[in-house]
């Protein structure tokens, strides 16, 4: 399992060590494998706005102004590099239940 | 209590805390991605996984298909932490 964000490296290692995580976070600067997934975007300039009244620098954590995120997703890619399940959701409130993700994984043999 | 019911009871209360207007800009923008045709454009069951090599924590390339050959790989997209 790996997860990939946009962040800088020093801020996934900062997440890795607060959460204690035994799997990689990867660095996906500018969204750019996300592009090739289909699921990046960028936010809206109100959003935009919000964020920043809040504090929130989603630039500065990804070390470029393009406020582009990934849509979260959650994907199983199986050794011949096929897509075997997908769960992304333009919601990012909304994120898929992990039984559903391990019962795919079971599927696959893994 | 599953994830999506966990999930479910931080936003209501997010939500009954937050300013109406702020949520409002939420709710908004993300309808707006939901309508923008992004969903007909992701990748789906069936594709080819486009391969990639990023940087770990540990500032070490890690590349897709170096890690199918032992394994499916189970890949996650995370917006990240403000």
């Amino acid at each position: 399992m790996v997860a990939v964000s946009p962040q800088l490296v020093k801020h996934n290692q900062a997440i890795k060590k607060e959460k204690n995580l035994s799997f990689d976070i990867l660095s996906d600067p500018g969204n750019q494998v996300a592009a090739q997934y289909g699921i990046k975007y960028k936010m809206a300039d109100e959003l935009i706005k919000l964020y920043k009244q809040f504090g929130m620098k989603v630039d500065e954590h990804n070390g470029d102004d393009s406020w582009t995120l990934p849509m979260p997703s959650r994907l199983i890619i199986d050794r011949d590099g096929t897509i075997a399940y997908a769960e992304i959701n333009p919601d990012y409130t909304v994120r898929p239940e992990p039984e559903d993700t391990l019962a795919a994984l079971k599927e696959l043999g893994a | 209590m599953g994830l999506k019911d966990k999930l479910n009871r931080m936003k209501e209360g997010y939500e009954a805390k937050a300013p109406k207007e702020s949520l409002d800009i939420l709710h908004r923008a993300t309808e707006a991605l939901k309508n923008s045709g992004i969903m007909e454009r992701v990748v789906k069951v069936g594709d080819k996984g486009p391969d990639f090599t990023l940087k770990n924590t540990e500032e070490q390339d890690v590349n897709l298909h170096h890690l199918l050959e032992q394994a499916p790989v189970v890949l996650i997209f995370y917006r990240g932490k403000w």
